[in-house]
């Protein structure tokens, strides 16, 4: 082995030195090293991961989440020409059409995995002595036999058949090859009969259904747990349905709720109150920051502090101003301008309300679009700020023709990623606003999710918001790049 | 009316001074040229001027205002900068506009001042382009056209050239010279490049460690450095030095310097001076260009065997020791030699610079 290795290390330095002219003893010309197809998928192999973790936990339950909003998972409810899986469709119900119900019939249960709304019938495969004293089986329903004797678990073991009551009534019971009322009887037992229970079999219970509404239509057959049956026992409704369709309704409910409007305006009015002042404070802010004075570190850590904070909590620490003995009335009281405390935040006072959301955002989200200002205002060269300084430009002369329009990239992305919270602006109304005053679109997402349990124009409103968002940045984006392009050319 | 004094001016960042009591007179529609190696002060200094970096201490005078602490757009300059500072969003003829559309000029006053500075620097169908996608010698020429368009009476230049390739320097330097030259304007242009400097300045101010060296015209500060480093900074290649031992004769005859084995003898004029110095030692100055190189051996020439031949064209530049010391000089093309070659160097009497080895200040009669 040693020796083996030796005679190879020997060997290549010669091929080496060789390499360029090929001999005719040379069997393998040296080519150049190219980098293999696994090398060359390397960058593949590393981004892998992190596409799959955007697939399952980002694009997948996005999508689920989206479809609600335009998906109804029950929108109707098929008929099929027999009580059967494998049935053929003959008619669609829409949810809630009122039914006629026709007939009823076991089927096999083959599906109990959502079975809540079901209802079950028992068939027992059972086995005894028939009148000529042959040892019969098949299958019998359930309330035919009188269950005698149980296992450890309770499974019925072993009973008598039922007499059967009424006048001219057949005394004898029937035992069919399946557990199904169409199935051929194979056996009959005498009433009271022993007979042992070998085997059980749970059936759903079918209807043969009919709109009521309108008799023209086909009846079919349709598993109890879509239909709603009433006491009556003979009318019921589409409690929900069996196959889901593309739906405009819930956008449409959602565009129809009483508190749409109400959420939509003010979600509206916060953005047109707030961004404008969040801007000139964000840009102010920023240049007291870049004019570099002696406490700037200071300013700047005092400016980005509230970042830290939880929405939440600047919405509940600005409630606390506001509400009836907090700091805003103690002051007020304190300089003798008001002789009692105020109640700032009430159904009565929806502008203060609106003050207070309009304060709390701008304490909160201002520094977020500094820094981002300060970053930009950092990229500019100090050279291109001292030429404007030499050649006359004053201080706001040099923010107005050189420092705004060098920072338009910058004021972009901080519009984008402004304007994209603001439209999902929640905690600090539901803190200030309570949720029922005052209300925005993400307080209906919640309320509809949570309080109405609907799901779906929960969804509708997400994705309202989604739009709106995708639409603002796409408006920014396309109106500030045709300056800054102006800008390059 | 715009001399500009520099009286006393000190500026410091931190513990480093960075401009050292410079004292400096420039005349009126003078161009003058700050140089120095860089962190010398130059910038520092021209900054001064420009109002862009306070002086921490003495005055600055233009046209007999004094203008140390007045803000820069109050001081009636114009200037060009290092990296140009063209403003990227505004089309050549905004960027060269801009400082008259700041000082209020009227708009047509402002075109026919725009469309002249363009002219003059030949970038007229430039004006409405956008800098991005220009070169740097365009936009070294809006940026130059930006300053002249001012018409101030006081013109700083921030190493204007140094950010250009090598070729369009050179052409850029003699078109600059030319076009400062009919701009009447008082010039101050800092710049690292020695040649820069002698070859446009009326005057030139040799700065180093803060301190200004020497302001003289380029001739004087080239043939009578004020001191060893002036001599080893001005010039390609430096100036040579080597050491020489003092000689003085007690008798009271003429003082002799040492050089290896070869004696030199100072002009008499020197003579006091040179027996005033502390010690034995002095150094001898001379410039690759005022030696004579002979191939026979000569009275009063160093025997030197000739290490590197760097044949330059006009010149061939030849490395050697004298007397321990690498030195350059340089000899015409038709002068025979090769490495290895042994040759005889003479240093002509009144080509010599004596240099105070304590001061380094060199001695002239």
């Amino acid at each position: 082995m040693a020796n083996n290795n030796e005679g190879d290390s020997g060997e290549d330095p010669n091929r080496g030195m060789t390499g360029g002219t090929p001999t005719a003893g040379d069997a393998e010309p040296i080519q150049a090293h190219k980098p293999g197809w696994r090398s060359r998928m390397v960058p593949y192999f590393l981004i892998a991961p992190a596409l799959i973790y955007l697939a399952m936990f980002f694009a997948y339950p996005m999508f689920q989440g989206l479809m609600l909003a335009i998906f109804d998972d029950d929108a109707a409810l098929v008929l099929v020409d027999e009580p059967s899986l494998d049935g053929d469709e003959i008619e669609r119900l829409t949810q809630g059409t009122r039914l006629n119900i026709l007939g009823r019939q076991g089927n096999l249960l083959t599906d109990q995995s959502d079975a809540t709304d079901l209802l079950t019938e028992q068939w027992f495969l059972v086995s005894g002595e028939a009148a000529d004293g042959s040892e019969v089986s098949g299958w019998t329903f359930e309330a035919r036999v009188r269950v005698r004797d149980e296992a450890a678990d309770g499974t019925p073991v072993g009973g008598t058949i039922r007499p059967r009551l009424g006048a001219g009534a057949d005394e004898a019971t029937p035992l069919l090859a399946e557990p199904n009322e169409t199935s051929d009887t194979v056996a009959e037992l005498e009433q009271r009969a022993p007979v042992s229970i070998d085997d059980i079999a749970i059936l759903e219970v079918w209807f043969q259904v009919q709109a009521a509404e309108d008799p023209s239509t086909a009846s079919g057959w349709a598993p109890s747990r879509f239909v709603e049956v009433f006491d009556d026992e003979e009318s019921g409704r589409v409690d929900e349905g069996s196959v889901g369709e593309f739906t405009t309704g819930f956008i449409s409910k959602m565009f129809n709720d009483s508190f749409f409007s109400d959420a939509w305006q003010t979600t509206l009015l916060l953005m047109v109150l707030i961004l404008p002042l969040q801007f000139v404070l964000a840009m102010l802010m920023a240049l007291v920051i870049d004019a570099r004075l002696k406490l700037g570190s200071g300013f700047l850590y005092v400016f980005t502090l509230p970042m830290g904070m939880s929405d939440l909590a600047v919405g509940i620490l600005f409630f606390s101003i506001f509400t009836g003995n907090g700091l805003l009335n103690s002051i007020l009281e304190a300089f003798g301008i008001l002789d009692g405390p105020k109640t700032f935040l009430s159904a009565d006072t929806i502008p203060w309300i609106i003050f207070a959301i309009v304060l709390a955002e701008l304490w909160r989200a201002t520094s977020i679009v500094m820094v981002i200002i300060v970053s930009g205002l950092q990229a500019i060269p100090r050279e291109t700020l001292e030429a404007a300084e030499l050649f006359g430009a004053g201080y706001w002369q040099r923010v107005r023709h050189i420092m705004l329009p060098l920072l338009l990239p910058s004021i972009q992305v901080a519009l984008i990623l402004r304007t994209i919270l603001a439209f999902q602006v929640f905690a600090v109304v539901i803190a200030l606003g309570g949720g029922d005053i005052v209300t925005v679109l993400a307080n209906e997402t919640f309320r509809q999710y949570f309080e109405f349990r609907n799901n779906n124009v929960a969804s509708a409103y997400a994705l309202f918001i989604l739009l709106l968002s995708m639409a603002s940045a796409f408006f920014y984006l396309r109106a500030v790049r045709a300056q800054t392009e102006v800008a390059k050319t | 009316m715009s001399e500009i004094r520099i009286e006393s001016v000190n500026k410091s960042f931190g513990d480093k001074l960075a401009v050292n009591d410079a004292n400096l007179t420039i005349h009126e529609q003078e161009f003058l040229v700050l140089v120095g190696p860089s962190g010398c002060g130059k910038t520092t200094l021209l900054r001064a001027i420009a109002g862009l970096g306070m002086a921490d201490s003495g005055r600055i005078t233009i046209g007999g205002r004094d203008v140390t602490y007045l803000p820069p757009r109050q001081r009636n300059i114009s200037m060009v900068f290092q990296s140009y500072a063209i403003f990227p969003h505004m089309t050549v003829r905004d960027n060269i506009g801009f400082g008259l559309k700041m000082n209020g000029v009227d708009t047509t006053e402002i075109s026919r001042r725009v469309n002249d500075a363009a002219e003059l620097l030949h970038i007229e169908e430039l004006l409405d382009r956008r800098p991005a996608a220009m070169s740097g010698g365009q936009r070294q020429r809006v940026a130059v056209a930006r300053a002249l368009a001012m018409q101030a009476e006081v013109l700083l230049m921030d190493e204007p050239l140094s950010n250009l390739d090598a070729l369009l320097r050179l052409e850029m330097r003699a078109e600059l010279k030319k076009l400062l030259a009919e701009v009447n304007a008082t010039t101050v242009y800092v710049t690292h490049d020695q040649i820069e400097a002698l070859s446009m300045g009326d005057r030139v101010a040799v700065m180093k460690d803060g301190v200004i060296q020497q302001v003289a015209d380029p001739t004087t500060v080239y043939d009578r450095p004020a001191n060893k480093f002036v001599g080893s900074f001005i010039g390609n290649p430096p100036m040579n030095f080597v050491d020489g031992a003092l000689e003085r004769s007690p008798g009271g005859g003429p003082v002799t310097v040492k050089v290896g084995e070869v004696s030199l003898s100072p002009d008499p004029s020197l003579d006091s001076a040179l027996r005033t110095i502390d010690g034995d030692r002095v150094i001898v100055g001379i410039r690759a260009e005022n030696m004579e190189a002979l191939p026979d051996a000569n009275d009063g020439a160093f025997a030197v065997d000739v290490s590197v031949v760097e044949p330059l064209g006009s010149q061939n530049l030849l490395t050697m020791d004298v007397a321990g010391h690498r030195m350059k000089i340089s000899t015409h093309p038709s002068f025979p030699v090769e490495a290895g070659q042994r040759l005889w160097i003479r240093f002509p009497g009144d080509k010599i610079r004596w240099v105070d080895p304590n001061t380094e200040a060199m001695m002239y009669g």
